[in-house]
């Protein structure tokens, strides 16, 4: 036995204890699953465990182990981690955390998933989000919201929230999140973690539950660059199943060590100005510049003049891509079916009034409004042609610097309710959407705590398309300088935090899931 | 605030999208569309004489068809796993001809 916490471990250290016999991957799913159920009560980020996944992924690392072939398991074997719940994973429920796809069983496991697996990952289980990607903070879940580690009355930030909390509580030390306009980088900053939105196309989007396909894009959470890196080594690549997927063959761990001397760092001028970015998210995008400097980087102002027309694009093309992606939603071959309808149409606005929440509702009525006749021509196409000035700012832009440093969000996390009006919780993302709208890689840094909130707070890292590589060398210079990302204090090992989780396993949740207080699901 | 959709606009539009609305969700709705349409006024502000629209964020993507085999996919009991009613090895749905049919 060990008194080990195998979720706060990075995964190099995993496998130096695999490799050394210090302990087994069977201890590392056991003592895992045991630390989820014991400690996710206070955070919620879990939505079901795959104890018979672990334990069967556990066996074949042991397996490989007792046969002295640990090095063809990949490099992250043994690592715990966790997905999203937008990503199938078969046998799981892959509920979006929408009443309409509570019951929905994967008969499937998406590409990025799998990557993960196959590099030796052990699967503990699904995790919360807002719902269908709609949100910036995790309180639209049917579910019940996350909390963030670092201060339970906050919000983890979204909508990659559970994916963020898991890690930052050292529940897992890897978690999948998806990005379309901030989810991964925002919650990476409000729970102080290394979260990376690769550039468009890095990796296969396959078997993700689609929000906006010119948009939406996989990456891992994690508390080191080292691991984000090996992260993305297995994720990234071309996939016959995702025509959007490319070949990649990268190494993103080659260039950690090479520090930052010599290479152009972008600031942009007008972010670091903008109304609404607080005092002490903006030291700490000054402090990182400095140190960056001091590291031997050269930093120069950078113009992005169509940046601030981002948001508004964002909110064209967003709820138009989600408007046509949210029709596959029938009730007739999966999702919610309200029952005892006579007619074809009661039974679809019945299923979809029920099966969706209220930001999901608004924004397929929103998306429908903007692609109707006489209508697109007055916001669609010219967000689509605002999209082109933005991806030129970026161009011209990277043929002055390598990499752009910025904030990731506006502020640190904020209290549950905080934020009611949607278009003002809308600006959560104002630093983040214009990188998505390029199809640039982005990540979050975390830089230490804010000084007036005392909360995690991360710097922003903008690569060239398919550069990728760029962002997670500055990434690791900054580490070196604040190093990796801590687990938030509450659920350290030293903690004597109790919360016991009531999760149901993926096995036993079959067919009835659990809804949170606002859900009270009539299937 | 500019009215852009009156509240039966907003029930036209919930019928297409077919998502039922109560009268109170309607009103609401009908608020939180006009002020979100709002919001996307500096989209029709630009100059955009001459802008080629970008519909897609790699310029390089090129159509792909892969070769006319035949490969494994779902079987009919996967894919009839997770739907609410079926008969006979079909999805089943309510009658959308004759009685009981469009409204």
């Amino acid at each position: 036995m060990t008194d080990q916490v195998f979720g706060c471990m990075s995964a190099c250290q995993i496998r130096e204890g695999l490799a050394t016999r210090q302990f087994s991957a069977r201890e590392i799913a056991d003592e895992s699953l045991k630390r989820i159920r014991a400690l996710d009560g206070a955070t919620h980020a879990f939505l079901e465990t795959t104890e018979e996944m672990a334990f069967e992924q556990a066996a074949r690392i042991d397996a490989a182990i007792a046969s002295d072939l640990l090095d063809e398991m990949g490099s992250l074997a043994g690592l715990p981690a966790a997905f999203k719940d937008n990503m199938n994973l078969i046998g799981t429920h892959t509920t979006c955390s929408s009443r309409m796809l509570a019951n929905y069983v994967s008969p499937y496991t998406a590409t990025c998933v799998s990557r993960m697996l196959a590099a030796g990952a052990i699967p503990l289980g699904k995790l919360n989000m807002d719902e269908f990607a709609f949100g910036s903070s995790t309180e639209t879940s049917a579910f019940g919201p996350t909390h963030n580690p670092w201060n339970l009355s906050c919000v983890p930030g979204g909508s990659s929230g559970g994916s963020a909390a898991a890690v930052a509580a050292g529940l897992v030390s890897v978690s999948l999140g998806s990005d379309t306009g901030g989810s991964i980088r925002q919650p990476g900053s409000f729970c102080g973690l290394v979260a990376v939105k690769p550039t468009y196309g890095v990796v296969s989007r396959y078997g993700v539950v689609a929000f906006g396909s010119s948009l939406d894009q996989v990456g891992p959470f994690t508390r080191s660059v080292e691991d984000a890196a090996y992260s993305l080594n297995a994720l990234a690549g071309r996939d016959p199943l995702d025509c959007t997927s490319q070949h990649i063959t990268t190494d993103f761990t080659a260039n950690l060590s090479e520090g930052v001397r010599g290479m152009r760092i972008g600031v942009v001028p007008a972010f670091m100005e903008a109304k609404g970015l607080t005092a002490e998210v903006k030291a700490k995008v000054e402090e990182a510049a400095d140190h960056l400097r001091q590291l031997g980087a050269e930093l120069v102002e950078v113009d992005l003049p169509n940046a601030q027309a981002a948001m508004s694009a964002y909110y064209v093309l967003g709820p138009c891509e989600a408007f046509s992606n949210l029709a596959r939603f029938d009730s007739i071959r999966y999702g919610y079916c309200d029952p005892g309808h006579k007619d074809m149409n009661s039974q679809y606005d019945a299923s979809r009034e029920i099966g969706f929440g209220s930001e999901a509702r608004r924004r397929i009525m929103l998306g429908s409004y903007l692609l109707s006749a006489g209508v697109y021509d007055t916001y669609y196409y010219p967000a689509q042609q605002v999209r082109t000035l933005i991806t030129q700012d970026y161009a011209r832009a990277y043929e002055q610097v390598d990499c752009i440093l910025a904030p990731v969000a506006p502020r640190t996390a904020f209290e549950f309710g905080a934020i009611s009006d949607p278009t003002e919780m809308y600006l959560s993302d104002m630093f983040t959407i214009s990188i998505n709208i390029a199809g640039n890689g982005g990540m979050s840094m975390p830089v230490g705590l804010g000084a007036e909130t005392g909360l995690p707070v991360g710097v922003q890292l903008i690569a060239p398309q398919f550069k990728d590589e760029n962002m997670l060398r500055v990434a690791a210079a900054l580490e070196s300088v604040y190093g990796p990302a801590p687990v938030a204090t509450a659920f350290l090992p030293e903690s004597d935090l109790s919360a016991p989780a009531n999760i149901p396993d993926a096995r036993d949740a079959v067919p009835g899931v659990v809804l949170g207080e606002e859900g009270e699901c009539r299937a | 605030m500019t009215e852009h959709l009156s509240e039966h606009d907003v029930r036209d539009i919930a019928e297409y999208v077919r998502i039922g609305l109560t009268d109170d969700e309607v009103e609401q709705m009908t608020v939180d569309l006009n002020a979100i349409i709002d919001s996307l006024r500096p989209i029709t502000e630009y100059e955009l004489d001459g802008v080629e629209p970008t519909f897609h964020p790699i310029g390089t993507l090129s159509n792909v068809m892969r070769d006319d085999m035949v490969v494994p996919g779902f079987s009919q009991e996967v894919a009839l796993e997770n739907a609410s009613k079926t008969q006979d090895g079909s999805f089943l749905i309510p009658s959308i001809l004759g009685e009981g049919g469009d409204r």
